[in-house]
């Protein structure tokens, strides 16, 4: 296969969802020579947008991301490895967990497997995270966003609480806020920068409040 | 003055058939437990430590919030029900405990493998104590106030609990074996339905919460597959009328009146005042309870006339003809004030009143 074939093939498994196939294509381009940024350009990230325009145009749905999603990582995790030095395919740091009270993790199981497919570096703080782990994390990591998804109107109180706390201490990142139970004015209303519907928004966000195109 | 549930059970059996012989519209909030412990003042371990104790603080709470309706919340298709899975299925240290809100078990962990699923035991509901409890309050809550809660069920919404994120993978990967723990889930909500009628007596109304039937989340083919066409063989075998409840942000309740016989709806979105005046036109036998009465937004966030305006509007838009239930969406959370939540049966009381008078 030449360079431009495997890069096709591999923009379709990556749209197709197959992680197996896009894992034995990377390494396939890699052996055969081809760049490691045309590989990212050409294949992993058009490959993304057209993922990511499928789902806004309600043709692709959560699986559909997900797997697709898998299938970016493992591309990833595959040029990752055959650099020295893979920093500049880190587009930056976010820390996300669900608030205190919430064992809901699907939403953030999506945005995480979104992200790291986009280059983020991703610190998972788990399920029901109380106020003070985001706020000590936050302070450990220097991280550039803070993401807390929420499943239950329930846990609206213990975001809140947690907003609150981070922005008291000082803590530079930029807060965002996920899940169905919120909108755009109680976000700001609770303090946060930003607020996204799911996950596939989530990651619009972040890229939006980093500058990243 | 006591609550009068007698005309409670009236008001909203009247207005789910659209009969004209209804006073006011109903009021039916969603109190979970996280409202029952507010209320009441006790844990959820005091709540479910009897029957009894249970049964006096749900009719409390859902006297206090001036509400149409009463129910033991922790006996559907969401928490409880996961926590019998993880019991029958050996892994109760997935379960955890609160004090004045619901358990939980960690999404995904009853069924973390694709050996888990094919192994999971259904569970027998009359051999846990959590749903034996729950069950026999919302039987004496029956006795007590002649309103009997709706037996209430779901498919996706366990799914969700017991497979978590994976369910979604599955869905491309290895739908078989996903369908089969849908015909599992399908198997213990049948179980649930027969404890239910064994305790209590036959419902003749289920409230459904279906999870599935949301656009972000997954096609409505998908939708049907692994939800509605259970919803259909539970229409088939028990006869009952749907409450079809969705508190997603996309739901597909006009798709799904199509494909499923539905008795009413229950959602707060899209927010947009005209899909439920559209909804209406369109399916004009559902009855709708809800609207766009979303508890993260007024409720949250507003004054009490920002609430009373929201309530006038969806009784002003969709309450002439009946079939309408004034109902925030989806639980009525700790952070809310006081103030706001009783502004709600305040609002109906005075915008809701037949004949609507509502310049």
């Amino acid at each position: 296969m030449d360079e431009s074939e495997i890069l096709g093939k591999l923009r379709k498994a990556i749209i197709s969802g197959i992680p197996e196939d896009a894992t034995e294509l990377v390494h396939e381009a890699l052996e055969a020579g081809v760049d490691s940024k045309l590989i990212l350009n050409n294949a992993v990230i058009q490959g993304a947008e057209t993922v990511g325009l499928k789902y806004e145009e309600g043709e692709f749905f959560l699986g559909d991301m997900l797997l697709a999603a898998d299938a970016i990582n493992n591309c990833i995790d595959a040029i990752k490895l055959k650099l020295k030095d893979a920093t500049h395919l880190t587009l930056g740091k976010v820390l996300i967990g669900t608030p205190e009270g919430d064992l809901h993790s699907i939403g953030k199981s999506l945005v995480i497997a979104l992200l790291q497919g986009q280059g983020f570096e991703v610190i998972d703080l788990g399920v029901d995270v109380p106020p003070e782990k985001f706020l000590e994390a936050a302070k450990k990591e220097n991280v550039d966003i803070i993401g807390i998804s929420g499943l239950l109107t329930m846990t609206i109180s213990k975001m809140t609480e947690t907003v609150v706390l981070l922005k008291r201490k000082g803590i530079k990142a930029k807060i965002i806020l996920g899940g169905g139970i919120l909108s755009e004015e109680s976000c700001r209303q609770i303090g946060a920068d930003g607020w996204a519907k799911d996950g596939w928004e989530g990651v619009k966000l972040i890229k939006k409040l980093m500058g990243v195109s | 003055m006591p609550h009068d549930w007698e005309a409670s059970r009236m008001r909203t059996g009247a207005t789910l058939v659209g009969s004209s012989k209804v006073d006011r519209v109903p009021y039916f909030p969603l109190a979970c437990e996280e409202m029952i412990c507010r209320i009441s003042g006790k844990t959820l371990r005091e709540l479910t430590s009897s029957p009894k104790a249970y049964a006096n603080a749900a009719i409390m709470t859902y006297e206090y919030l001036k509400a149409d309706t009463v129910a033991i919340p922790t006996a559907y298709a969401g928490p409880a029900e996961a926590l019998a899975f993880a019991e029958v299925n050996k892994k109760e240290e997935v379960t955890k405990w609160f004090d004045y809100k619901v358990f939980m078990v960690e999404q995904g962990a009853v069924c973390k493998t694709l050996e888990d699923i094919e192994k999971l035991e259904i569970p027998d509901h009359s051999k846990v104590q959590m749903w034996d409890t729950c069950l026999s309050a919302a039987k004496l809550v029956g006795e007590k106030t002649k309103f009997r809660p709706s037996c209430a069920l779901g498919i996706w919404s366990v799914v969700q609990e017991l497979r978590g994120v994976e369910a979604y993978r599955d869905m491309r990967r290895n739908p078989d074996l996903l369908l089969k723990l849908c015909e599992k889930v399908y198997e213990s909500q049948m179980d649930v339905y027969n404890f239910y009628n064994e305790k209590i007596g036959f419902s003749p109304t289920i409230f459904f919460t279906g999870y599935a039937f949301n656009k972000h989340m997954m096609s409505f083919e998908d939708a049907m597959k692994y939800e509605g066409d259970f919803i259909k063989r539970i229409q088939k075998e028990t006869s009952a009328r749907i409450v079809l409840h969705n508190c997603g942000t996309t739901p597909y309740f006009d798709e799904v009146c199509s494909e499923i016989d539905l008795l009413a709806i229950n959602g707060s979105h899209p927010l947009d005042i005209e899909y439920w005046v559209d909804f209406r036109e369109k399916h004009p036998n559902v009855a709708i309870i809800g609207a766009n009465i979303d508890v993260s937004r007024e409720l949250f966030n507003g004054t009490p006339l920002d609430v009373e305006n929201k309530v006038k509007e969806n009784i002003m838009h969709l309450a002439a003809e009946g079939r309408y239930m004034v109902g925030p969406i989806c639980c009525l959370p700790w952070g809310v004030s006081m103030e706001n939540i009783m502004t709600i049966p305040k609002a109906i009381k005075k915008w809701g009143t037949y004949p609507l008078n509502l310049e």
